[in-house]
């Protein structure tokens, strides 16, 4: 990304949430954003994502330029390449662990959904609670279905927003050491926001926002 | 902290339009009921010339005409007896009856100046010194009759008399003559039989204050008349129709309390975070329990305001309707009980629908709130909803239906629907997700987001069902109602009785009738009895509970004999009468077997002149009296009464064309009597045609609480829909996806609701119209079709319009939660 800046209206004028980033993220590299909240790091992930568009500079996502296309044009950019992991798991409630997993892959037009989403799950341990409905397992639980569901697509991409601020040290470790574990087996580039720092210590690289403008970058 | 600074609950403003439509309903339906009640007893009154008629056989104390005068009642006296007046040597037997200038008080007298001729609607009875003529008698027209000893000129012909006789088939030819003229006449001496009756006509109130003055001063020999006991087909009628409107008000209310319901349901459920917050912060239960009270009181007030004005002035669409109708005002309503009412059942609704939800929100504890989770104590708070709700339904009966068992049992089969319908819709969307599929997405995946308690998709789908189930009830009983009406008054229904045949006769009138291509009737044979014993006790010495019993017990009976049971009678207990077998038989009809208390198997006794008989009830009959074909309360088998002297009757359709005949058919037959009904039959149309006008109006109330309670179906689940959407949007979902879960979960909850709405209706449409309005309820493959495709079309509009949104959907908002 080149000079992106997102600028929202509030009742007291224009906000720039981000300021002028640039910003380049090697194929297979792990990278960390941190900052304290409100700091903007979650709006450079959605970003970068294709989830928001820009208000200027360019940015391109596996080779493509996600500036000026609308919604559903970066929808298909993201289809099948793009993998999400999000602080509050996102889970369809009501659904069974292995639903929940099938649910990208059938989206995006998979015929064998319920193999490659059976053999994900069994990759996060969670195999034989394939047929639980999501709203009774776990917080560590259903963080695992997350993960199963992000990579059931195999992406080449893995965007994770504060995948373990809700849960407590021990489990957000152990989820933290299966995101990375997955990660290195499919050799996926990961983007992720935290404001741990034992968890953006297992970054290649460490980015700071702070107020909307990226300050360092940390090389590990 | 002041919490009476934060921002107006934006969800207000569907619960307060569902006050305003509760109250308006409320307002509107008991300003409208008591109008077009009066207007309905104003109609039926014209059957009885007055409101209530007091009937002697010996002259009135002046107390009763001061007493009706002094509370501004109008008051007519009108004396009948039956004579003989001499026709070219022959004796006539005609009953005379002598009226004053306020005669008649209800309805018109009807006059022509020949058989055929025009008739012409008059408010006053003959001048002194003349006479009008029952059509029998038109050759007498211009003649001076002779009565008693009173010369009187024969004016004109009587073509309708409003109150003429209690039964149709008793009756000598009328000669209608002025009150002043009859004391001339010298007829009525000591030891006449003669009938005199006061008649009174004025407002409602002032009709009950006489009527509750009379009773206690009423004498043996004297009784009260009103609509009650005038008229059995009228009593049917009035019964139906009054029921009808009970129904379609408490069933228009229903809608409208679901609509409040589910607002209410909804604000509560945008209220919950706020609530946890300031809770967290530690604002007093007591504290918020006043801030939502007094936000409840405002909405109350704002409400009762806006709804009143709306209930006073919906009534005036209805009023032009039946102005321009009936070229008549509906009567004016001046008291204050519609909008008390109206605005304490407002009350009640608000109170009882939303306390309940914000009282349970505010005892839950914040965590519980902030983390989405319940505990065991959270069942026990949504019983008390529940049970909040169902006391608050009947307070509600208890102010605005007070006795009607009909509205009684109606909500308790709305309650009934509203807690299985919950239920169903569970086990059904569990039932089609236990049908295993390989793929989730999108069947699997729309049952999922049904069945998630966050969206209430339940809750709603049974609001919209028992809202639809509460229009379609009202459609499908009003149709049954009028359908049956208009079966039993076809246009080519009789519109004469020929009465007092001489049984030698019978033959050469059906020919006479046959040979000019007028359809008559079977022909009946009435024998004119008096009941004297009920099983050995005699009549005059039974208790009865019933004060219309007496009456009915001692009045002249016209026993009829009839091998094949009549047209729209039913034998409802008993065996129809066998007539190969000579042992005497007695057919009763239901109403007078209940009023005078008789069983099967009871002995009645009666008296013929001289001639005594008594036989066993075999069998207890229902009647349809408003067919207006000759109707009977007792039968027996031909053997028993054949040989007693009697008169035969029968019906017949004459048309206008064939009206020229009549002269002929009286000249042949002179002891032969006409009794038209056309109008008669005009009036029990009409009260059928302004009652079905002023339900279509209620219609409109029920649509308005509908489309509330499907914005509120709409707004509910609003969030969580857009969060899923940005899920999959997320998830790279494509938009023609996002927009076709978003509308086929519309049109799933729509058919969902069509087809249990049209079960629940159908069931209860039958209950209905077989337990209250005697009506045989037809299964109607149209109401299940109406309802699939009105709930599926509703619904899946709104998923569309809904839908439409989810383009602006952004992604980003999954990372915001």
């Amino acid at each position: 990304m080149r000079e992106v800046t997102k600028t929202v209206d509030t009742p007291d004028g224009s906000l720039d949430i981000l300021q002028n980033i640039s910003l380049n993220v090697e194929y297979q590299e792990a990278l960390v954003i941190k900052g304290a909240s409100g700091s903007g790091k979650t709006t450079l992930l959605g970003l970068m994502a294709g989830l928001d568009n820009i208000t200027s500079g360019e940015i391109e996502l596996l080779g493509q330029s996600l500036s000026d296309k609308t919604e559903e044009q970066r929808s298909a950019i993201r289809a099948g390449k793009v993998g999400f992991v999000f602080q509050s798991f996102q889970l369809v409630q009501g659904a069974t662990a292995l639903q929940n997993v099938m649910l990208p892959l059938e989206l995006g037009g998979a015929n064998d959904a319920a193999e490659r989403a059976l053999d994900s799950l069994q990759q996060v341990g969670l195999g034989p609670k394939k047929n639980t409905l999501v709203d009774l397992l776990s917080g560590g639980e259903q963080q695992r279905v997350s993960i199963a569901r992000a990579f059931a697509v195999k992406p080449e991409i893995l965007f994770a927003d504060e995948p373990t601020g809700n849960l407590d040290a021990g489990t957000g470790r152990q989820i933290a050491d299966l995101m990375f574990r997955l990660r290195d087996q499919a050799g996926t580039t990961l983007i992720l926001v935290t404001h741990e720092a034992e968890l953006a210590q297992r970054g290649d690289r460490q980015i700071l926002i702070e107020s909307g403008c990226l300050q360092n970058q940390e090389q590990r | 902290m002041k919490i009476s600074g934060l921002p107006v609950i934006q969800s207000y403003w569907l619960m307060l339009i569902a006050t305003v439509i509760t109250i308006a309903i409320v307002n509107a339906s008991q300003l409208i009921t008591q109008r077009i009640s009066l207007l309905l007893d104003r109609q039926a009154s014209e059957l009885l010339a007055a409101d209530l008629v007091v009937i002697s056989n010996h002259p009135f104390i002046d107390d009763y005409a001061r007493e009706a005068s002094r509370i501004g009642l109008q008051v007519s006296t009108t004396i009948s007896l039956t004579t003989a007046i001499f026709i070219d040597d022959d004796a006539q037997l005609v009953e005379l009856k002598a009226v004053d200038r306020s005669y008649p008080l209800r309805g018109q007298l009807e006059r022509a100046a020949d058989l055929v001729g025009h008739r012409t609607k008059v408010n006053q009875g003959p001048a002194a010194g003349e006479v009008w003529l029952d059509s029998k008698l038109f050759s007498l027209l211009g003649d001076t009759l002779t009565i008693g000893s009173l010369g009187l000129r024969a004016s004109w012909l009587l073509s309708y008399e409003p109150d003429r006789g209690g039964t149709l088939f008793n009756l000598a030819p009328r000669i209608l003559m002025n009150l002043e003229d009859l004391p001339g006449t010298e007829l009525v001496v000591a030891g006449s039989r003669v009938e005199y009756r006061l008649l009174f006509a004025g407002e409602q109130d002032r009709i009950v204050e006489l009527t509750d003055w009379l009773k206690p001063r009423l004498t043996e020999a004297e009784r009260i008349q009103n609509l009650e006991n005038a008229r059995p087909e009228m009593r049917q009628a009035l019964e139906r129709t009054r029921k009808f409107f009970a129904l379609s008000i408490v069933l228009t209310l229903v809608i409208a309390m679901v609509a409040i319901a589910i607002t209410a349901r909804y604000t509560a459920s945008q209220e919950a975070p706020k609530i946890a917050m300031l809770r967290a912060f530690g604002i007093s239960q007591s504290r918020l329990y006043r801030f939502y009270a007094w936000q409840l009181a405002r909405i109350w007030i704002i409400a009762t305001l806006i709804g009143l004005a709306a209930g006073w002035f919906s009534q005036f669409p209805l009023q032009w309707t039946l102005d321009g109708w009936f070229g008549k005002s509906l009567p004016q309503v001046f008291t204050i009980r519609p909008f008390l009412i109206a605005a304490v059942v407002g009350f009640i609704s608000l109170v009882g629908f939303s306390l309940p939800y914000l009282v349970n929100v505010i005892a839950t504890p914040p965590m519980q709130v902030f983390r989405h989770i319940s505990d065991p104590q959270s069942v026990r708070r949504k019983l008390m909803v529940s049970g909040v709700a169902i006391a608050s339904v009947f307070l509600v009966l208890v102010v605005l239906m007070q006795n009607s068992i009909l509205a009684i049992v109606t909500l308790a089969i709305v309650l009934l629907v509203a807690l299985l319908l919950p239920l169903i819709f569970h086990l059904m969307i569990n039932l089609l997700l236990s049908t295993t599929l390989s793929r989730f997405w999108m069947r699997q995946y729309l049952l999922s987001r049904l069945k998630t308690s966050a969206r209430g998709a339940i809750f709603v789908m049974s609001g919209f069902s028992l809202a639809l189930l509460a229009i379609l009830l009202i459609v499908v009983v009003k149709n049954e109602l009028l359908d049956s009406w208009q079966t039993q008054l076809p246009d080519d229904i009789p519109n004469y009785f020929l009465i007092n045949i001489p049984t030698g006769k019978v033959n050469g009138i059906k020919q006479f009738l046959d040979d000019r291509e007028v359809s008559s009737s079977v022909a009946y044979p009435l024998v004119r009895a008096r009941m004297t014993h009920i099983n050995g006790q005699a009549v005059d010495t039974i208790e009865f509970s019933d004060p219309r019993a007496h009456h009915l017990a001692r009045h002249t009976f016209n026993l009829s004999y009839a091998e094949d049971l009549p047209d729209d009678n039913a034998v409802v207990e008993g065996e129809w009468i066998d007539s190969a077998n000579t042992r005497a038989q007695l057919s009763v009809e239901q109403g007078l077997a209940k009023t005078l208390r008789i069983d099967l198997g009871d002995t009645l006794s009666f008296s013929v002149g001289s001639e005594l008989f008594e036989a066993p009830v075999t069998n207890i009959r229902s009647v349809l009296w408003e067919n207006f074909k000759p109707n009977f309360f007792i039968i027996a088998n031909r053997q028993l009464i054949e040989d007693l002297p009697q008169t035969w009757l029968l019906s017949a359709l004459i048309k206008d064309a064939q009206k020229s005949d009549l002269k002929q058919l009286l000249s042949r037959f002179p002891s032969l009597t006409l009794l038209d009904i056309t109008e008669l039959m005009a009036r029990m149309r009409g009260i059928v045609e302004r009652a079905s006008i002023a339900l279509e109006f209620f219609f409109i109330f029920a649509l308005a609480s509908a489309f509330i309670v499907l914005l509120a179906a709409i707004q509910t689940g609003k969030r969580e829909r857009q969060m899923e959407s940005s899920l999959l949007r997320a998830m790279s979902a494509k938009t023609s996806q996002l927009y076709r879960i978003n509308v086929l979960e519309f049109t799933l909850m729509g058919s969902l609701v069509g087809l249990f709405s049209a079960m629940f209706a159908s069931l209860s449409a039958w209950f209905i119209s077989d337990y209250f309005f005697d009506i045989n309820y037809q299964f109607s493959p149209a109401l299940w079709a109406y309802s699939l495709l009105s709930a599926g079309l509703i619904l899946t509009i709104a998923g569309i319009l809904v839908s439409r949104k989810v383009y602006n959907i952004s992604p980003m908002r999954i990372l915001r939660t």
